[in-house]
């Protein structure tokens, strides 16, 4: 640690020196280098990208068996993801949850929140300053199950599909955007396998964003080395998992801020429960109402006297 | 975290404007209830409330996309058309959309891989560590054997049924009968009937139920002394002197209604 210290102050230093002195032009073997030179360089050095994306993927305690599995099947997907301990779900989660992420030097974070054991929430982060998302996750199919019959390599970068309707408003756009930065795998990451045998299939339907992952098996020829079959022949089996995400809100801050859209549409869990509890009191309230009124019809109009009432009576 | 807090106040705040609005309902009319109640139970209309900042999405988006120099091999996305809307609550076509929206992605980023030379199909020799392991995959296939070995042998049998009714055999018309039963895809179910040649209110040789335990359930004994057990049920349907002429029980719009149901 010493070293470093010493190594960084020193940088320091010399970072102060050079605010301080002129630039000057470097100096070469054949005399003085251009300045044009130098400048070309550095564009140079923009001009080439890399994606360092880093996800931190955890949940909340008490979480369901099968939305633990789900999450697992995401970490299987995401090469690039570190997965961490569960996270107590407190009011204050949102800052345990952002110095989780700085501390795993992660650039973003998927976060699953279990509620009451059965209602799953997804919160999509990008983590020093980005977004963040809160979807209400539905339809939750693991790839455990057996329907599910394809298999794809552990690491393979994924196809990323979007549906076109994802151009359309702008918070689809931005999460378009930050799913494409968090489900894509970076090129050339260590972990990733350098073929394509999968395709994710990101799609807005009903206002829903709903998840597939198909492998992807095309004929090979034995003779080809290279390996180009017919893409006309190519067939796709599922893998798993299904999911189905509700956006809920998006956040300007990660884990928090200011809100920049709120669905219109949406109805938390909770208040869909109790509705239908409401609506199954209902029944027997009505009941007992139409009871009473019967009586109280009958009380009203009484039957006038049958003549043959009488007749079985001794 | 202010946010989720006021969030949740949201919440409650329109919980409780829904739940008057239940009870207005209730004692307006007690039919309009019944016919909304078949729906789901969704907003059908928009909340007027609800934050929309278009330009903070857009300026956020213009913060946290990649520098415009990321080439298309970083993102490996693609963009598929809608041919038409989907209707979300039928299965097949749903799956289907997202199918052909997957097989045209890849076919597109096929394409696109191919023109840049780049290898992307993975050869016969590699191999490497899979996302489900091979126990599973075995199972897998297991499963899949097993239901193509009974198809076969459905499909067989169907076919000497007709070979059979072909070649003119007496019980042809028998073996169509039997065809439509397994059709139905319950060929040994029980019959309904359990014990046939029994007169309906012997009870001698039931089904011991608690016999092992010696005592009944406790919501056995409940129902039993709310609801009676035991004797015989014939007397206490038939009618006597008082209860011939009385109506009350008799329901008018019932026999009605039912079949009018019928009808539809």
């Amino acid at each position: 640690m010493a070293k470093k210290r010493k190594h960084s102050e020193a940088d320091a230093a010399s970072q102060k020196k050079e605010e301080v002195a002129p630039e000057r032009p470097k100096r070469t073997l054949l005399g003085w280098k251009g300045k044009k030179d130098d400048q070309v360089k550095e564009s140079d050095s923009t001009t080439v990208f890399r994606n360092k994306e880093k996800v931190l993927v955890t949940c909340s305690r008490r979480i369901n068996y099968r939305y633990r599995h789900l999450m697992l099947n995401v970490v299987d997907l995401l090469p690039h993801c570190k997965k961490d301990n569960k996270v107590e779900s407190k009011s204050s989660k949102g800052a345990t949850l952002n110095e989780l992420v700085e501390l795993k030097s992660c650039s973003s974070c998927l976060f699953f929140e279990c509620r009451k054991g059965k209602d799953l929430y997804m919160w999509m982060a990008k983590s020093p300053n980005g977004p963040s998302v809160k979807f209400l996750v539905n339809a939750v199919h693991t790839m455990e199950e057996l329907k599910l019959t394809g298999n794809h390599l552990k690491g393979s970068r994924p196809l990323l599909t979007f549906s076109s309707n994802f151009d359309k408003d702008p918070h689809w756009k931005l999460l378009k955007e930050m799913i494409t930065q968090i489900f894509g795998t970076p090129k050339e990451h260590r972990k990733s396998k350098p073929y394509h045998d999968h395709v994710f299939v990101f799609s807005i339907v009903d206002d829903h964003i709903w998840f597939r992952n198909y492998q992807i098996s095309v004929p090979h020829n034995e003779s080809d080395k290279i390996a180009r079959g017919g893409l006309d022949k190519m067939t796709l089996i599922e893998v798993g998992p299904r999911f189905c995400l509700n956006p809920i809100k998006i956040f300007a801050g990660s884990f928090g801020g200011p809100t920049l859209y709120e669905n219109p549409f949406y109805i938390s869990p909770n208040q869909i429960r109790s509705m239908q509890k409401k609506k199954k009191a209902g029944t027997f309230v009505k009941k007992v109402k139409a009871k009473t009124r019967r009586k109280i019809h009958e009380l009203e109009n009484p039957l006038e006297q049958d003549e043959f009432a009488e007749m079985w009576k001794e | 975290m202010a946010v989720s807090k006021k969030e949740s106040m949201l919440v409650n705040e329109d919980g409780m404007e829904e739940e008057s609005d239940m009870g207005d309902d209730l004692s307006d009319s007690e039919l309009e209830q019944e016919s909304d109640e078949e729906g789901d139970v969704e907003l059908t209309e928009p909340s007027k409330n609800a934050i929309y900042n278009k330009d903070g999405l857009l300026d956020k988006l213009g913060d946290m996309s990649w520098p415009e120099n990321a080439k298309w091999v970083d993102k490996l996305t693609v963009d598929i058309e809608q041919e038409q809307p989907v209707d979300v609550n039928d299965d097949l076509t749903r799956e289907l959309a997202f199918y052909t929206q997957a097989l045209n992605g890849t076919r597109m980023a096929f394409e696109k891989l191919q023109s840049m030379g780049l290898p992307f199909l993975r050869p016969e020799d590699y191999y490497a560590e899979m996302v489900k392991s091979d126990s599973h995959m075995e199972k897998n296939q297991k499963l899949k054997e097993r239901a193509k070995q009974k198809k076969e042998s459905i499909e067989s049998v169907k076919k000497w049924r007709k070979q059979r009714q072909q070649s003119g055999f007496a019980g042809g018309d028998k073996g169509s009968e039997l065809d439509s039963a397994f059709e139905d895809g319950k060929p040994f179910e029980k019959s309904s009937n359990k014990r046939t040649g029994v007169a309906p209110g012997d009870r001698t040789g039931g089904k011991a139920k608690y016999a092992g335990k010696g005592k009944k359930p406790k919501k056995r004994e409940i129902k039993d002394t709310k609801f009676g057990y035991g004797g015989r049920k014939g007397s206490k349907k038939q009618n006597v002197a008082e209860t011939t002429n009385d109506l009350r029980g008799f329901n008018k719009e019932d026999g009605f209604s039912r079949n009018k149901k019928k009808m539809m």
